[in-house]
């Protein structure tokens, strides 16, 4: 079975225990839900500045994503990875992983969004930049926290150390996303967006190609 | 033993000279005040100058100094009364016209002394005049005019507004930070060469170099710090950089936490020095690619004084490189310290 049929197979794996645990996803989503109304509560002043906005939909977006993720090394135990290792080749689950993380905050993100903009009021104006730094987003954050994950999953205490690791990891990101998001606004009128993606998408990268060079380290117990 | 340490050796003799020719070695002469800074043209005016490591009395009658407008116009001064060393009194008589085309415009003082050398303070004097006449306010000032400028002191560091003396920081700051960056390389180097082989003796070399980078990392934040309290006005002002560093420290105490995570030894040498390269990868964007996205108030960045080109003169190069190696060298020396406390403390735990 080549690399890509593997990554397939655990994909479709990765869905349907997905769905078969619905409360795992149902977790989720209630915790993206009620974060938006406990921020809603919380500024009854309402959210004016789109800045603010911003801020505040990254920040809930980051919380959820870690306890998305969380899960995605602890749900399954010990043995039954040493399975799948033996039966398929390591890299091709941790790539699964990923793929399958970036697909689930993407999907996470737009559900934050329309949250927002149904609770809050949607400031975005210009929905394709938006879009574009979403995907981003999740797919760097995806891609930090899975591989942070996957080093936190072999210590005890795992969701504190997951959190410790890759949050001054994710701040690069973080900032260079904001920043994008309130041109997305149109509360800022800036030249250099290229140079803000560019760099979204070179830290993606870096950080892919090295879990890539480094997972089969990792795995192993 | 002396053949081993031989670069030991090396860089206490680097840091002293460093820490002595960088803190004897005295500024340039400059011209810390000067009053009123706001002059009306026709008027007999008197300037008190207020200098910085001048010596005005040594060179009483060799003394010289002009109002330079722009386009290289000059007005010398009718007569000069030096009170002390660091004080002097200028007497100009300014025509009732300007060389200048508006009744507001700038000009600087130039003074010229055999022992301090020319000193300029560029545009900071004001003039007003009531009526404007170009013609008229050329012919009166170009009477004067500077026949060559005295060479002042060699050895002597420059003098910058708002930096002042605290530019002797540039022998201490910076190169901590460059040691601290040695030090993360080099401990990238040994987890690659752990994850190669398994050999629990890079691992060990890996933690005592990230100690000593993070002790180096810790001093370069402090140095910094201290200096912006005196020159930003605050310890801490959310520059861009500092909010880097502190990530950036954040990180690696991330790294000690993890190590303190495991138990077993082989798998907290293995997933930490996994960490370990994968942090240092994520510190090149936070180090070096978003400080010059964002503006900074560090010198070099948006407009502010830079330590590099122009202000980075010979005598300042004389100090500061060897100060870069030797700070370099001894952080490798307290490296190679730390990981022979954790040798030992490694044996104890096996006897």
């Amino acid at each position: 079975m080549n690399f890509f049929a593997q990554i397939g197979i655990l994909l479709r794996k990765e869905l349907v225990l997905e769905l078969r645990m619905g409360y795992a996803i149902s977790g989720i989503l209630l915790y993206v839900l009620s974060t938006v109304f406990i921020v809603y509560a919380a500024f009854f002043q309402g959210v004016n500045s789109p800045m603010l906005w911003v801020t505040l939909f990254w920040i809930i977006m980051l919380f959820a994503s870690v306890n998305a993720i969380v899960k995605s090394f602890v749900q399954e135990n010990g043995a039954r990875q040493l399975y799948y290792y033996g039966l398929l080749d390591p890299l091709a689950v941790i790539v699964s992983k990923m793929i399958y993380n970036i697909s689930l905050l993407f999907f996470l993100s737009l559900l934050t969004w329309a949250a927002m903009a149904f609770i809050v009021g949607n400031k975005v104006e210009e929905f394709s930049a938006f879009l574009l730094a979403l995907f981003l987003g999740s797919a760097g954050f995806s891609i930090l926290f899975t591989f942070v994950a996957a080093i936190s999953s072999k210590a005890d205490n795992n969701s504190t150390l997951l959190a410790i690791l890759s949050f001054p990891l994710v701040i690069p990101i973080l900032m260079t996303l904001i920043k994008l998001s309130v041109v997305a606004t149109g509360m800022l009128e800036d030249t250099g967006i290229g140079k803000d993606i560019g760099i979204l998408v070179a830290i993606d990268l870096v950080l892919a190609g090295l879990t890539l060079v480094l997972y089969p380290f990792l795995w192993r117990d | 033993m002396i053949r081993q340490s031989w670069w030991k050796i090396l860089a206490v003799v680097i840091l002293v000279y460093t820490i002595l020719a960088g803190m004897l070695i005295p500024l340039k002469p400059g011209i810390a005040e000067v009053t009123p800074r706001a002059l009306q043209a026709g008027t007999e005016v008197e300037l008190t100058v207020t200098g910085y490591n001048s010596y005005y009395s040594k060179a009483k009658n060799e003394l010289r100094a002009w109002l330079k407008m722009e386009g290289d116009i000059f007005l010398k001064a009718a007569r000069i009364e030096v009170l002390n060393d660091r004080k002097m009194k200028l007497h100009f008589n300014l025509p009732e016209y300007l060389p200048s085309t508006s009744k507001d415009d700038v000009c600087s003082l130039i003074l010229d002394s055999p022992i301090d050398g020319a000193i300029s303070l560029p545009e900071g004097i004001a003039l007003t005049q009531d009526s404007v006449n170009l013609r008229l306010g050329k012919q009166l000032w170009a009477k004067d005019k500077v026949d060559y400028y005295s060479e002042g002191p060699k050895l002597t560091f420059p003098y910058r507004s708002v930096l002042y003396e605290s530019i002797r920081n540039q022998y201490f700051h910076v190169p901590l930070w460059f040691a601290m960056i040695f030090l993360f390389m080099f401990s990238v180097s040994f987890s690659v060469r752990y994850l190669r082989k398994y050999d629990p003796d890079a691992d060990q070399r890996t933690l005592a170099l990230n100690r000593a980078g993070f002790v180096f990392g810790l001093l370069g934040t402090v140095t910094g710090a201290i200096w912006a309290k005196y020159t930003w006005g605050a310890f801490w002002s959310w520059d861009v950089k500092q909010n880097m560093t502190a990530v950036a420290l954040l990180i690696y105490s991330a790294y000690f936490i993890l190590r303190g995570a495991f138990q077993d030894e082989e798998k907290k040498a293995r997933l930490s020095a996994v960490y370990n390269i994968f942090a240092f990868a994520a510190l090149i964007p936070l180090l070096f690619v978003i400080p010059r996205m964002t503006d900074s108030l560090h010198p070099g960045n948006g407009g502010n004084p830079a330590f590099g080109g122009e202000d980075l003169d010979n005598t300042m190069r004389m100090v500061f490189y060897p100060a870069g190696i030797g700070w370099t060298l001894l952080g490798f020396w307290v490296a190679a310290v730390a990981y022979r406390v954790e040798k030992l403390q490694q044996r104890l735990l096996d006897a």
